[in-house]
């Protein structure tokens, strides 16, 4: 099987792509007779080295492009395409990966799957496996034509770091001529406002719809942050607005994996759980014994998170673990 | 301007408990006994297309909203609501087959859709829905329609007859595009997009007028480059202990006691 593994190189977060390509070619590609090697889309000449420390295969190919715009990349793999016969291509996770597998595999007439967490391929063909009916059920695909191209499940796999290669063929290419975004006529990005990487966070507090307002929200947050926690949230109180998206956490926002993990009027909806299912430690609060989250959490305390958090807040300052010393920030 | 929503209901399956995850020999669950719903992102796309109506007076920018399903009958509560809010055809192609793992099929219906029976300037479509979690649907009737296509929108807003101004979520920012049409758009997480409810007035007005009925054998359906093959119930279960206290500031204290002050220590 001949495979490629595609970078975006113009993203703040290459490195953690390049890690997750990383693990899901050891898992999965390495076992089989295959060939591999990585395509990296980059804008800005003083990225070529810091690049090259990035890839997962000892094969490269540096592709320059004037931005990451989904017809540009489309384009430039199909040229790339006709002068080899990829079997396989991997993309990251993330919302541009996915859309250029499954564009890429209808302009070549091949398949796609997205949001993919194990494969098992042959030369004569490709089952993948993903995440249906919201995450409660994981379902087998037989992926019938090639090229198959396939994006990567968020937290489907461990991160693994890159090793560099000792001995690397790079090649390089300049597309920056491509210019198929031409519907666009102009645009400008705003980044989220910089926040603490909630996917590395080892204490993380976690508001659900239960919380009921902003208000509560931020005092919710007030208080993780005293008690030295992470804080995040669940698709409903980003929806609400009572949180920034970049707090978001479930199969939408992060993919976490804390030592300790509490969550505050949260059901536990099977999209939202994804997100923390591989913490150590869950703390479940909850007025409703019957929330799903009671039954996937380690320990739950069915009552008034208010209360609860309260109590919380106390004891750590007692302990002398609050970093508000003697502010109240209870509700 | 012609933008056509094109959405899905779906059960809600945070109402299924642990015993009804059981799947058959042909590879369905059952959810019939559950009520069926918008899913959460077309919910999000058919309200911004209603924002989009509220503001085409405005800027002097005539639209036309209209919206189509793929389902059976038990979605015509949903379409009678969005007829009430003012979406002027809507449209169900009934279909009684399990469409769930073809998003190739449904994609080539509503490109067929569009090219013979009603021509658009945008489609708007949910990223995926909460069932198959296909999550290409959108992708591919842009490609068939050979339009460009952006994803993961939380806002338009209207330039002109043939612009618009999207905003949509790309990794670690928000992108703000200005854009030519014919596209498709696919909504992701777009915050406050609840989709609003029809006044009785409305209801009365306008959601009595008859919902456009097709069926899906008068489209051409694609075979799938896919096969779903195996589908496997897949389970969370922790011990979810109990922390028992007469009051929430004992358990609270139990807590730390017994489960947090050991393991804060090792952080």
């Amino acid at each position: 099987m001949i495979f490629k593994g595609i970078l975006n190189g113009c993203s703040t977060n290459i490195a953690s792509q390049a890690e997750e390509l990383n693990a899901f070619i050891g898992q999965h590609l390495r076992s089989v007779d295959t060939t591999g090697s990585t395509i990296i889309f980059y804008s800005r000449e003083d990225q070529k080295n810091a690049l090259l420390g990035l890839t997962p295969t000892a094969s490269v190919q540096l592709v320059r492009i004037t931005r990451y715009q989904p017809e540009n990349i489309l384009e430039a793999i199909k040229t790339l395409e006709k002068e080899d016969r990829t079997e396989l291509y991997v993309f990251p996770s993330g919302f541009e990966g996915s859309e250029i597998a499954v564009r890429l595999a209808f302009r070549l007439k091949g398949s796609s799957l997205v949001q993919v967490k194990q494969i098992q391929c042959s030369n004569e063909k490709l089952i993948a496996k993903k995440a249906v009916y919201a995450s409660h059920v994981l379902a087998s695909f037989q992926l019938t034509k090639k090229p198959y191209c396939v994006s990567l499940a968020k937290g489907g796999t461990d991160s693994q770091p890159i090793v560099k290669q000792d001995r690397m063929t790079v090649t390089e290419l300049d597309m920056t001529h491509l210019h198929q975004d031409r519907f666009i006529k102009d645009s400008q990005s705003t980044p989220f406002k910089p926040a603490r990487d909630l996917t590395r966070a080892r204490f993380l507090v976690i508001g659900g719809n239960g919380i009921h307002s902003h208000e509560n929200t931020q005092k919710l947050q007030r208080i993780a942050e005293s008690i030295g926690a992470d804080f995040g949230v669940s698709r409903p109180v980003a929806m609400h607005v009572w949180a920034p998206m970049h707090r978001l956490i479930g199969v939408s926002g992060a993919m976490t994996k804390a030592d300790i993990c509490l969550v505050a009027g949260v059901s536990g909806a099977a999209a939202f759980y994804a997100g923390i299912e591989k913490s150590k430690f869950i703390v479940a609060i909850n007025k409703d014994i019957r929330a799903p989250i009671v039954k996937s959490a380690d320990v739950a305390i069915i009552d008034d998170y208010k209360a609860v958090m309260n109590e919380l807040y106390r004891i750590f300052h007692e302990n002398k673990d609050t970093r508000f010393g003697e502010e109240n920030e209870t509700f | 301007m012609n933008i056509l929503v094109c959405f899905k209901t779906v059960p809600d399956l945070e109402m299924l408990d642990d015993q009804d995850w059981v799947i058959d020999k042909n590879h369905q669950i059952d959810t019939s006994f559950l009520k069926p719903s918008l899913d959460i992102y077309d919910e999000s796309a058919l309200e911004i297309a209603l924002t989009l109506l509220d503001a085409s007076e405005k800027v002097k920018v005539p639209i036309e909203l209209n919206a189509l399903t793929i389902d059976g009958p038990g979605a015509t509560p949903v379409l009678k609501t969005l007829k009430a809010l003012r979406f002027k055809r809507v449209v169900r192609i009934d279909s009684q087959d399990d469409l769930r793992f073809k998003p190739r099929a449904i994609a080539s219906v509503l490109t067929q859709y569009v090219r013979k029976q009603a021509p658009q300037d945008v489609l708007l479509l949910g990223r995926q829905t909460s069932v198959s979690e296909n999550a290409k649907t959108h992708l591919l009737t842009a490609e068939m329609l050979g339009w460009p296509c952006i994803t993961q929108v939380a806002g338009i807003e209207l330039v002109d007859r043939s612009h618009l101004t999207v905003t949509s979520q790309v990794d670690e920012a928000w992108l703000q595009q200005r854009i030519q049409t014919p596209c498709v758009l696919s909504v992701g997480d777009a915050p406050n997009t609840y989709m609003r409810v029809p006044t009785l007035k409305d209801r009365m007005h306008h959601g009595k007028r008859p919902v456009e009925t097709l069926s899906i054998g008068d489209f051409q359906l694609p075979e799938e480059t896919e096969k779903l093959i195996d589908l496997e119930v897949t389970r969370h279960a922790r011990p979810g202990i109990l922390i028992q206290g007469e009051t929430p500031e004992k358990k609270a204290r139990k807590l730390y006691e017994v489960y947090l002050k050991e393991r804060l220590q090792l952080l």
